[in-house]
């Protein structure tokens, strides 16, 4: 019974209370780069959700049956990230493959991910907090949930800032640092809910 | 296929090398890293019981309940071992105890050196390791924090909102539990040790 | 040559003009000493796998020249995680998640690529240099306004006057934002004139 709760907090806790983006500034370059249109932002918050899950998975798998057993922990670094980048190809190729449609929307957001630290930061986080594989997934998953709600909010707000006067020394990344310092400020009200 | 192969091989070289060169810094930095520690244990231990001219490593079985979290690797920890140390002056005199108490806080491990007289007094405490928000439960490191827990015995280790003593940080009530906690659990073992050996 | 080292600090400074490296720079700025910690270790990461690419640019093919890049900054970067654990424990913990991830930033695969890879060793000192040390002020100068904000101290001591009741929002994660949108607009309106 205590499945439930314990994943129902770890969403809460990916999501909202260690949100990647405003509390542990992770992700930080698409969340201001790849922000300024809706569409764009969702096409790149999937492709994050995907990719940060799979990278859980396969650097959990490397973690725990290559680097441990072999004594090689310092080698992390360089298993992860290269693992990621081959990933991320793989990903690529296979969509490219089999579903063109998909392609279309999120294949010019799979290049830039490898050099996204979220990915390998949850990958990372994953073996510090000692997850099992279930909970390394999970936490994948939820992490990537919380880049894309705040990387769509950021666009939405962005879309209509279009139409607002920004002093001219402010517009484009200036406004859009302060407006997530605002949206920080918001999700800083999560800080309290602990399970 | 031939130039596939090729390149294979000189990004297999330069990983090769690369994992090479750290397997030695590697072999040459963990000794160093594992002494430091030691060492950081042995300084904070003198600073809380400075009175101590030398310490007797002991410890005592506990029941530790398993880490609930389905999601968490499991470690086989049904039993544990509460390891703490017993300080003694220059006649040899048992003058007090040290130990480490350790819990999660808000986003780490905190871990405080603790010193107590023999009567289970806290003498001193010291913030050992913690990675709490700067700002907030980061300033569980400041002495003024640290000094209100001088001469608190474990009915007292409470935060103030919890009916106790201590007086929360602002807008880190998790922290400040957390460290009062950790110490209260670490008394209660202590105690039942040294029950023990006023038996024996 | 002298201005591969200086164009690093205001002209193409990686940070406020070129917006690269920003988790970094908001993430550990919450105190100078961090900063400076971070910046160095940087610094150090670009100055020696820019040494090491324009030494063997010539001998890696273009198809795996990413990849063969990312190993040597990720050796590098795992050399300054161990020997800051060993020698500077203390910034090491705090800084913590985010020295293996100088792996990911952009500032210095973005140089291996645009500069080491096309220039001599000699220039590619000096271009990390450069960009390290641009880096590294950038996050001195946003760590130097949240610790005085923040805390009233500046690496560690009171600068404020005594009633200074200090701001808390700025070493919080709201006034890296704010601080970083301030000091870009800042940037903005010095290049307009």
């Amino acid at each position: 019974m205590n499945y439930f709760t314990q994943i129902f907090a770890l969403a809460i806790a990916a999501i909202f209370v260690q949100n990647f983006v405003l509390m542990k500034f992770l992700g930080l370059c698409p969340y201001i780069g790849v922000s300024k249109k809706l569409d764009s932002a969702l096409g790149m918050g999937m492709a994050v959700i995907f990719v940060m899950t799979m990278a859980s998975v396969f650097t959990w798998l490397i973690q725990t049956y290559l680097l441990i057993p072999f004594r090689l922990e310092y080698l992390q670094t360089i298993a992860f990230i290269l693992t990621i980048a081959s990933l991320v190809q793989l990903v690529e190729m296979i969509i490219q493959k089999t579903a063109p449609a998909l392609y279309k929307s999120l294949g010019v957001f799979l290049p830039l991910i490898t050099t996204n630290c979220a990915v390998l930061g949850v990958a990372i986080l994953n073996v510090q907090s000692e997850y099992n594989f279930i909970g390394a997934i999970l936490n994948g998953l939820f992490a990537g949930v919380g880049f894309t709600l705040v990387l769509v909010m950021m666009a939405g707000v962005r879309e209509r800032l279009d139409k607002a006067e920004v002093p001219p020394a402010m517009k484009g990344m200036p406004i859009a640092m302060i407006i997530a310092g605002g949206m920080a400020l918001a999700f800083l009200g999560f800080a309290g809910l602990k399970f | 296929m031939k130039y596939y192969i090729k390149l294979g091989l000189i990004l297999f070289v330069i990983t090769a090398i690369a994992s090479g060169i750290l397997a030695f810094l590697n072999g040459k930095t963990q000794p160093i890293i594992e002494e430091n520690q030691v060492q950081a244990q042995i300084n904070a231990r003198l600073d809380v019981l400075s009175a101590a001219g030398f310490f007797v490593e002991d410890s005592i079985k506990i029941a530790k309940k398993q880490d609930a979290n389905p999601l968490k690797i499991q470690k086989e920890v049904s039993e544990n071992w509460f390891k703490y140390f017993r300080g003694f002056d220059a006649d040899s005199l048992l003058i007090g105890y040290t130990f480490v108490a350790s819990l999660y806080g808000y986003s780490s491990e905190v871990q405080t050196m603790v010193g107590v007289d023999t009567n289970l007094v806290v003498k001193k405490i010291k913030i050992i390791s913690q990675a709490e928000t700067p700002g907030l439960g980061a300033n569980c490191v400041k002495e003024d924090f640290q000094k209100q827990f001088d001469g608190k015995s474990e009915k007292q280790l409470a935060v103030d909102k919890d009916g106790g003593e201590i007086e929360s940080i602002t807008g880190a009530t998790i922290t400040t539990r957390t460290i009062a906690n950790s110490i209260k659990i670490g008394l209660n073992h202590l105690s039942k040790s040294v029950e023990i050996e006023e038996v024996d | 040559m002298l201005r591969e080292f200086t164009k690093g600090f205001i002209k193409e400074n990686p940070v406020f003009v070129m917006a690269l490296g920003l988790c970094p720079t908001l993430a550990v700025t919450s105190s100078v000493v961090n900063a400076i910690g971070m910046g160095l270790a940087a610094t150090f990461v670009l100055v020696f796998s820019n040494i090491i690419i324009s030494l063997i640019k010539d001998f890696i093919p273009t198809k795996i020249r990413i990849p063969a890049y990312i190993v040597v900054i990720a050796s590098f970067v795992t050399i300054v995680d161990m020997v800051m654990h060993a020698y500077l424990p203390a910034i090491h913990k705090s800084l913590g998640l985010f020295i293996p991830l100088i792996v990911v930033n952009c500032i210095i695969l973005g140089r291996a690529e645009a500069f080491a890879s096309k220039n001599n060793v000699l220039k590619s000192i000096l271009d990390g240099f450069g960009m390290g040390f641009g880096f590294t002020f950038a996050l001195v100068v946003i760590g130097g306004i949240r610790e005085v904000l923040g805390a009233g101290q500046f690496l560690g001591m009171n600068v404020m006057w005594t009633s200074y009741k200090p701001m808390l929002v700025a070493i919080l994660a709201p006034g890296a934002f704010i601080v970083m949108g301030l000091l870009m607009g800042l940037m903005n309106l010095k290049k307009k004139k």
